[in-house]
């Protein structure tokens, strides 16, 4: 199965990487979504540093969700999806690729978006870094492995595009406050010790809608 | 704080939930009128069709 | 349509709900004692309470509904899972604007981003969104699947976003506590209040359910009518 999964997985990154047409737009949006925060926080100049959590993964999820739309858009248009339904293969396997996929582009955004970020915000890390790397990493898969089935099911509607934030945003709340607080606890305070609830809360997120979604997903793509 | 004061937001609770449970009421009162109407055209057009049935 | 048994039932639980509805007003209004720190506002209580647990129990019996549907792949477990949110939402909508009504005497603001009331304006908005869901599948047994797969995944959903929210207010903590602790004497009004939002539960649910079955049923004898042009 792992063989499975690594082909789509890399059927996945090598088309997107050809084009980087995803990729490009991720990080632009990215970055727009870091200076429109800037200007819409002027007026709290003196305590930015205190937002740079929050806007960060504002600007991650975003970023992300611009990713996952144009997963399944893609197929739909090429068909190529019926094609992949007619390999004799697990329906969870697909999933999984792309939803793997789709982890490694919104991670490779998220690092490049947070370089800017320590641009923009003046800000200097060295020790934090590991930490910041598993909380990105956790959040992020977090985000995706519900985001990916999200993302199939909003390709399934009359508005493709548009319906995806809005089934997936309320649905990753608890990724939002949990990899917010956890970059707020890395970023403004040392007490790395309080770094347990919210990595628990996110791994546990990850583990029971990462089973939920490969599993549910068989459903969504019977065509 | 005063039990006027207290009162009048009372009120207006109980108001809003009675409204909210009237609204959804006839809400659905409405789509089964509609329903019904649609239904008996349907199957009085059937009745006039019948060497088509299933 | 319409089944005798069923006409019988419906008004049946329509006489005992007007009964009960006065019942409860009584219970909330007399029966209940007056609260000594917020007096009479602490009645909205007695009615904004069961709401919310009616609220979460229609949901619960959309999470059941949505998995039998993907089990059995029958209609009427659709059916059932629609009438459930719709009614939930309903009931939450309830909890959603007698909250901050009394918030706005007893706390001085109109919102509190506390643990309760935000997780129920999250589940409002997720269920919010299974709706907008079965807006836009055009497909009758694809809006199924897709609203099922959806309603699994907000109920999952709702608990972990209770949890995240309740530990980050612990994290920040403010003025806002919630009191949970119920007085003996006020308990009777409590439970009656919570009985007679059962049966207003399950009366809206089955005229919710039966208005999907005929509508259903339209839809068949609307393809009977076009095929046989």
């Amino acid at each position: 199965m792992p063989g499975k999964v690594w082909v789509v997985f890399r059927k996945d990154l090598l088309i997107e990487l050809r084009t980087k047409d995803s990729l490009n737009a991720m990080l632009f949006f990215g970055i727009v979504v870091l200076v429109v925060f800037n200007f819409a926080l002027e007026s709290v100049r003196d305590t930015i540093r205190e937002a740079v959590p929050g806007v960060l993964w504002i600007a991650f999820v975003f970023s992300g969700t611009l990713g996952l739309n144009r997963m399944f858009a893609a197929e739909k248009e090429n068909s190529c999806l019926q094609g992949l339904l007619m390999v004799p293969m697990d329906r969870g396997i697909i999933y999984l690729g792309k939803m793997l996929a789709a982890t490694v582009f919104m991670l490779i955004a998220e690092v490049v978006i947070f370089v800017f970020s320590l641009v923009f915000f003046n800000l200097t890390v060295w020790a934090e870094i590991p930490y910041l790397v598993l909380v990105f990493v956790i959040g992020t898969l977090g985000f995706t492995t519900v985001g990916t089935l999200l993302s199939a099911i909003a390709a399934n509607t009359r508005m493709r595009e548009v319906l995806l934030p809005l089934i997936l945003f309320p649905v990753v709340l608890p990724i939002l406050v949990n990899a917010v607080e956890a970059t707020r606890i890395i970023l403004n305070t040392a007490n790395y010790g309080a770094l347990k609830l919210p990595l628990t809360i996110l791994s546990t997120f990850t583990i029971i809608f990462g089973t939920l979604s490969y599993l549910l997903f068989d459903f969504v793509l019977e065509d | 704080m005063g039990t006027v004061n207290t009162m009048n937001y009372l009120f207006a609770a109980y108001t809003a939930i009675w409204i909210i449970l009237a609204v959804y009421l006839f809400s659905i009162r409405a789509r089964e009128k509609k329903l019904r109407e649609e239904l008996d055209n349907l199957r009085q057009l059937i009745e006039r069709q019948p060497a088509n049935r299933r | 349509m319409d089944q005798p048994k069923y006409k019988h039932l419906d008004a049946i639980l329509g006489g005992l709900l007007l009964v009960g509805m006065i019942l409860a007003l009584y219970m909330a209004f007399i029966g209940a004692p007056r609260e000594r720190t917020m007096g009479d506002l602490q009645r909205i209580f007695y009615f904004h309470v069961p709401s919310g647990m009616m609220g979460l129990a229609a949901f619960a019996v959309n999470f059941f509904a949505s998995l039998m549907y993907l089990i059995k792949k029958d209609r009427k477990w659709d059916s059932l899972a629609l009438s459930a949110t719709e009614v939930g939402l309903m009931f939450l909508t309830i909890v959603l604007v007698t909250g901050p009504i009394w918030a706005k005497p007893a706390w001085f603001v109109w919102w509190t981003w506390s643990p309760r009331l935000t997780s129920s304006l999250v589940l409002w908005i997720l269920y919010l969104a299974y709706m907008l869901v079965r807006n836009y599948v055009p497909d009758p047994d694809r809006r199924a699947v897709m609203s099922a797969v959806f309603g699994i995944v907000a109920f999952v959903d709702a608990p972990i976003v209770f949890f995240s929210i309740r530990w980050w207010r612990d994290n920040h903590p403010s003025a806002m506590i919630e009191t949970g602790d119920l007085d003996p004497l006020m308990r009777p009004a409590f439970y009656t209040c919570i009985a007679v939002f059962l049966i207003l539960l399950v009366y809206l649910m089955r005229r919710r359910y039966f208005l999907e079955s005929a509508r259903l049923e339209a839809e068949r004898l609307e393809r009977l009518v076009d095929l046989a042009r």
